[in-house]
């Protein structure tokens, strides 16, 4: 059993808390005066204080002054960035030792002298983060993206700068308070109203959608929360040209709705009887049907003709871009209305009310007892602690007050909009201890625990079970924290490590904003934007899941498609809509996420690849080594100020040879390079414009060499870069800050644990949780 | 929800006066005896622009006589009973639109910008009349602009002789490269306005409701600043500001609901079927923000540029687009200067409206500006000289209205949308390629 073996673990860790005791020592020279005077006074002395170090001031002062020096010094003896590449440098064997060495030094001294730093003690829940607690405290699935506005991201995560609280968030939180409680208790008489899902113009839609029926094409699977036992009116529009002709229509086809995977109706749609009266088309593609409360599947689809599929496979992938390039084969569906509730009947039984009505009142007197019960059973959630005679003042009022108009319900309804409006469930606070010193290390206590916890591994509010240890005080004693870890990462919730950790930390968000040239990559459309996605978030998810190696990510026979990738790829007797499991053979090109499109494709500018921003993605998200952004008065490269008949590489060349340019780009361009032989969506070439690509590049510490497959060799060489920088990034994102120069040695502690167990995913998320940055937190100086 | 005069009963306009004269009042320091029809004068507190796709038949569009406006041309017809507030100018030009496209018509219309040619995501254009208007006056209401549309379509990459779509979707850019999508769906047009709506009542126990969440809010943090460091109290502070910034909106909008009295609102569920009624639909929802002074500038497509839509309510069967490429064919010219009157009616139907729903003592059109027109000219070339503009203006504004007047020269469109900035109290040296203000155009006020 997985758990088992994360479990087994556990007695790696167990040392560590014992770092919370400390005794005071004298600091020493964490590196050998002769290497200093060989391969660091020349330029960081006190003559020529370059990059404004001095190493022997450094030198002469202590640890406890010069900490922060010597981790950056660490840092770039790691990167192998210094000292420069034409000076004299030492041996790799002497690399090595000194960074060791400093490394030990710097370790003993953090751990007499712990800073875990201080997590911002007041943090509101992000977007995604307040959807899901919605989903665990309330079984409503809520769309947050039309109830709150985007949050900012920084340090590469949209959970750090959440601080802030603008008119307009806290006006969408008050409606949004208002809409769910309305939604999930069903109490209010509401109007009808409606809501409406589009489907992007460039999706493809002549093939299967996953999820339908098999024997369809196109159209959508809506998830949707339906908020009575009532009747609605779900209505189709079919997608048109910029002529407002309905495109496709060569013919009559058959459109489907269905209701959980049942169909509801069959409508016929044919071409207009009076010429070009295009509204009669999908005039009357509307039913009104009575639907139980609850979140149901609503899918709209055509039935899938077979006689097109003879045509179908000549033609590239179809995208309305164009009406006259890339003209639909077959009708599309532009949009899904479902208007309602009509004629309600009642709240129905849904797993909401489930979830919020553990009591009922048989009599009136019962029912203020009875909605205390209600109340603090979901604050307890909601505000992820015992709830105490304080917190039910507030909603009992609102309780008491709407019950008087609309009865119990309603009173209940009403005070759910209270909890959710309240800063206890939408602000995540620490607090320093009653009698802590200033400028001191302490624990933060196990409810504080809790919730970093759940909202590290599920980017939501801890269950129940959590919660009571935590309450119990027992959270964080003995093995119960690496147990509940484990507990965790296999639970379905842990998911959102995948589309909310993985998705930013690899740029996937940036996808649905990525459109190649039309002219140049006619077939790409949202079909293989979605695939791109799923390939990476289905290969996260297998190495989450399966708790393989992290190097995995950079070195791996295997990968996960459909037919739409496998075809974009080049890889042959992939069919289907649903994504598996494959195996690659080498000439497939594809393995590792710097052979996905996704990556690929992101990092890359509309009409061409780029071997800067492609180089920058490698240094900054996998080896932890971004060169310092561009000076404000540099220049952007001028398309047309170079040759444009040359390749980039020649390009770049002629950029590189402004030495204020050369500084950083002599780094990037060539670890961009290395993947030339990927265009600008992903795709394999050996050839390009009649000449073969040449893939050749290297890393910042002066290696050389060819190809995608060189370069994951290259980084698999010192794989501790790549663990550090992906165990940096989700630190960022457990703890909700910047790293610092201070973390680092925590950082160390954690890789060292992960390397003696293959650098398994779980090892290295245990090793965060039981972290001090992750369970400590330093008081104001 | 088709406002018509009934939905307007004296009695509310009665209840309104005595209301509405409080607040905007005091707010403008204004001497309370000053009798407010003159203090009115010259002042233009909304700007609404009306785009009509390809061009007109211009031989039926310019009345025949300069000066003051007699006999109405056959597609102005339908502004006969209003034609006192309005002023139909000649030789008005979009020299940054050419070479000729549909695209920078549309693109032009408001920006009088040159568009970057290009397909690609690098599009770039200019800061709208409209949304230069909405920055400086906007937040004065709820919300700073609105903009709408009617076509229910999104279409992506390239539309238009190698332009991007967003030329030919968006009539308003926050930046040269924000373009504002519009929204054709009445039902959102309409929460994004006034949330669920319903009755005054309804409206104002829904608004007292927001403010006892806000409340709650309130009462919570206000106690969790209590066991906190300075540090973090100084946080909370900032968040108690938030709080009072929204109770402040709040209130905006509880004193709205009683000093522009609107009628019961119902939500719109679906979208009509008729384009008449539902471009009626959206003028309403114009008028009801207008009214409720939600906002206080529009802009409004009837159709885009290239549409193809047929107009069989009014005998034309025929698609837009083809048939504005005439070809001089006389009876062609005849059918699409049919779809040219009737948008023009839908218009005059609108200003009609404006000049009939009160506000203070007077009516809501007094203090609105309001341009109509196209960004061509004679479609069949795609020009964009001598176009199709008219302006139509409340007495408050100072627009002398009842004149056709012709510039000798063709005049740069930006003077127009200058002297509209001018008017709204936003006062600009220039704007895209203006070369002076039209102040001719309010004489009253200068």
């Amino acid at each position: 059993m997985i758990i088992e073996r994360i479990m087994s673990r556990w007695n790696i860790f167990s040392g560590l808390l014992c770092l919370l005791t400390w005794v005071n020592g004298t600091a020493e020279v964490p590196v050998s005066p002769s290497f200093l005077e060989n391969y660091c006074y020349e330029c960081h002395d006190s003559d020529s204080e370059k990059g404004g170090l001095n190493l022997e001031e450094v030198v002469d002062g202590s640890l406890d002054t010069h900490s922060s020096q010597w981790e950056k010094v660490l840092r770039k003896i790691n990167a192998r960035q210094m000292p420069p590449l034409d000076s004299d440098r030492p041996s790799e064997k002497l690399f090595n030792s000194v960074a060791k060495s400093l490394a030990t030094s710097l370790d003993q001294w953090a751990s007499k002298n712990p800073n875990p730093g201080r997590t911002e003690s007041i943090r509101r829940l992000t977007r995604t983060e307040y959807q899901n607690a919605i989903r665990d405290l309330l079984a409503v699935d809520i769309d947050a993206q039309t109830l709150l506005p985007k949050d900012e991201a920084s340090h590469g995560f949209d959970n750090i700068t959440v601080g802030s609280l603008s008119p307009t968030l806290l006006n969408r939180y008050i409606s949004a308070a208002q809409k769910i409680s309305r939604l999930a208790v069903g109490a209010s008489k509401v109007k009808p109203g409606g809501r409406t899902y589009r489907i992007p113009a460039d999706v493809t839609q002549e093939e299967h959608v996953e999820g339908l029926p098999l024997g369809t094409r196109g159209g959508l699977l809506i998830s949707h929360t339906f908020s009575h036992d009532a009747e609605y009116e779900i209505r189709v529009r079919l997608a048109r040209d910029r002529n407002e002709v309905v495109e496709g229509l060569n013919g009559t086809y058959d459109l489907d709705v269905l209701i959980d995977n049942k169909r509801v109706q069959r409508f016929k749609v044919a071409p207009p009887k009076i010429k070009r009266d295009y509204e009669s088309v999908d005039r009357n593609l509307a039913i009104r049907i009575p639907v139980k409360a609850g979140l149901h599947e609503v899918g709209v689809t055509f039935v899938d003709q077979s006689d097109a599929l003879l045509e179908r496979t000549r033609q590239p992938y179809n995208v309305a871009f164009n009406m006259h390039r890339h003209p639909r084969l077959s009708p599309a569906i532009y949009q899904v209305s479902i208007n309602g509730p009509f004629d309600i009947e009642g709240a129905g039984e849904t797993e909401s009310r489930a979830k919020i009505f553990i009591d009922y009142p048989e009599s009136e007197d019962e029912e203020d007892a009875c909605a205390e019960r209600i109340l603090s059973n979901l604050m307890r959630r909601a505000f992820r602690r015992p709830i105490s005679p304080d917190d039910l003042v507030q909603p009992m009022q609102f309780f008491r007050q709407h019950k008087l108009e609309g009865g119990f319900e309603q009173g209940i309804e009403s005070a759910l909009g209270a909890i959710l409006i309240s800063p206890k469930f939408l602000f995540k606070v620490e607090k320093d201890p009653m009698d802590a010193l200033s400028d001191k290390p302490y624990k933060i206590s196990d409810l504080e625990l809790a919730t970093r916890l759940s909202f590290f591994l599920w980017s939501s509010i801890p269950d129940d079970l959590l919660l009571d240890l935590a309450a119990r005080g027992e959270l964080s004693k003995g093995d119960e924290l690496a147990k509940q870890t484990a507990r965790m990462l296999m639970d379905p919730k842990a998911e959102s490590l995948v589309t909310n950790f993985a998705d930013q930390w690899l740029y996937l968000r940036n996808l649905d904003s990525l459109t190649p040239d039309a002219r140049l990559f006619p077939d790409f459309d949202q079909n293989l934007r979605d695939a791109f996605r799923k390939e990476t978030e289905l290969f996260f998810r297998n190495i989450l899941v399966k708790d393989r190696s992290v190097l995995e990510f950079l070195e791996c026979d295997y990968t996960f498609l459909n037919e739409r990738l496998a075809r974009h790829y080049g890889i042959s007797g992939i069919l289907g809509s649903h994504f598996r499991k494959v195996a690659l053979k080498p000439e497939m090109h594809r393995g590792g996420i710097l052979r996905h499109g996704s990556i690929l494709s992101v990092t890359s500018y509309a009409t061409r690849t780029s071997p800067v921003i492609r180089g920058h993605w490698i240094l900054g998200n996998l080896l932890g080594s971004p060169p310092p952004p561009p000076p404000p008065d540099v220049p952007a490269l001028e398309e047309t100020s170079v040759d444009a008949s040359l390749s980039i590489r020649e390009r770049l060349a002629e950029h590189r040879a402004n030495a204020a340019c050369a500084q950083c780009h002599d780094i990037l361009d060539p670890v961009g390079f290395v993947l030339e032989n990927y265009d600008a969506v992903g795709r394999w070439r050996e050839m390009e414009n009649g000449q073969p690509v040449d893939a050749t590049g290297g890393f910042p510490d002066g290696s050389k060499f060819v190809g995608v497959q060189a370069l994951e060799e290259a980084m698999l060489k010192r794989p501790e870069l790549f663990v550090q920088t992906m165990a940096e990034k989700l630190m960022t994102y457990a703890l909700g800050r910047g790293i610092e120069t201070y973390d680092a040695p925590a950082i160390r502690e954690i890789i060292r644990h992960a390397e003696k167990d293959d650098f398994r995913l779980s090892s290295i998320i245990l090793g965060i949780v039981h972290s001090k940055p992750f369970q400590m937190r330093k008081t104001l100086p | 929800m088709i406002i018509t005069k009934k939905a307007l009963p004296r009695r509310t306009f009665l209840r309104g006066v005595g209301a509405s004269l409080a607040l905007p009042f005091l707010d403008a320091m204004v001497p309370a005896a000053t009798a407010s029809s003159k203090t009115a004068l010259g002042q233009t507190k909304r700007l609404g622009f009306v785009f009509m796709p390809m061009g007109c038949d211009q031989s039926r569009w310019f009345p025949k006589n300069d000066g003051k406006l007699k006999e109405l041309s056959p597609i102005l017809s339908s502004l006969e009973p209003i034609k006192h507030q309005v002023t139909v100018l000649q030789n008005m030009e979009l020299a940054n639109a050419y070479p000729g496209s549909h695209a920078t018509s549309n693109s032009s219309f408001l920006s009088a910008a040159k568009a970057k040619h290009t397909e690609g995501n690098d599009y770039y254009l200019g800061t709208t009349v409209d949304q230069i208007a909405a920055q400086n006056i906007g937040h004065q209401s709820q919300l700073p602009s609105l903009e709408l549309s009617m076509d229910l379509m999104q279409t992506v990459g390239q539309c238009d002789n190698g332009y991007a779509c967003v030329y030919q979707n968006n009539l308003s850019w926050s930046t040269p490269t924000t373009p504002l999508p519009a929204e054709a769906h009445p039902r959102i047009v309409f929460e994004t306005l006034f949330g669920d709506g319903g009755t005054p009542e309804q409206r104002k126990a829904a608004l007292q409701h927001r403010a006892s969440l806000l409340d709650a809010f309130n009462h919570d943090i206000a106690r969790l600043k209590r066991n906190l460091g300075s540090e973090d109290r100084a946080r909370v502070d900032t968040y108690l500001e938030t709080v009072r910034e929204v109770e402040r909106r709040i209130q905006r909008a509880e004193a709205n609901t009683k000093d522009n009295p609107l009628p019961d609102l119902d939500r719109p569920v679906g979208v009509p079927e008729s384009y008449a009624e539902h471009a009626r639909l959206m003028f309403d929802l114009q008028l009801l923000a207008f009214q409720g002074d939600v906002t206080r500038v529009t802009t409004f497509q009837l159709a885009r540029e290239t549409s193809n839509r047929t107009y069989p309510e009014i005998g034309v069967p025929d698609p837009h687009h083809p048939l504005s490429h005439h070809g001089n064919d006389p009876d062609k010219i005849a059918r699409m200067a049919k779809i040219n009157q009737f948008h023009v009616s839908l218009f005059a139907e609108y200003v009609q409206k404006l000049q009939d729903t009160p506000e203070g003592e007077g009516s809501l059109l007094d203090q609105t500006l309001l341009l109509y027109g196209s960004g061509i000219g004679n479609p069949n070339v795609h020009d964009h000289t001598n176009l199709p503009i008219l302006l139509a203006g409340g007495r408050a504004t100072g627009l002398k209205g009842g004149r056709h007047v012709r510039y000798e020269k063709p005049t740069p469109l930006a003077n127009l949308h200058l002297t509209l900035l001018d008017k709204a109290g936003v006062h600009l040296d220039s704007f895209a390629d203006s070369t002076g203000k039209m102040d001719e155009l309010f004489p009253l006020t200068v």
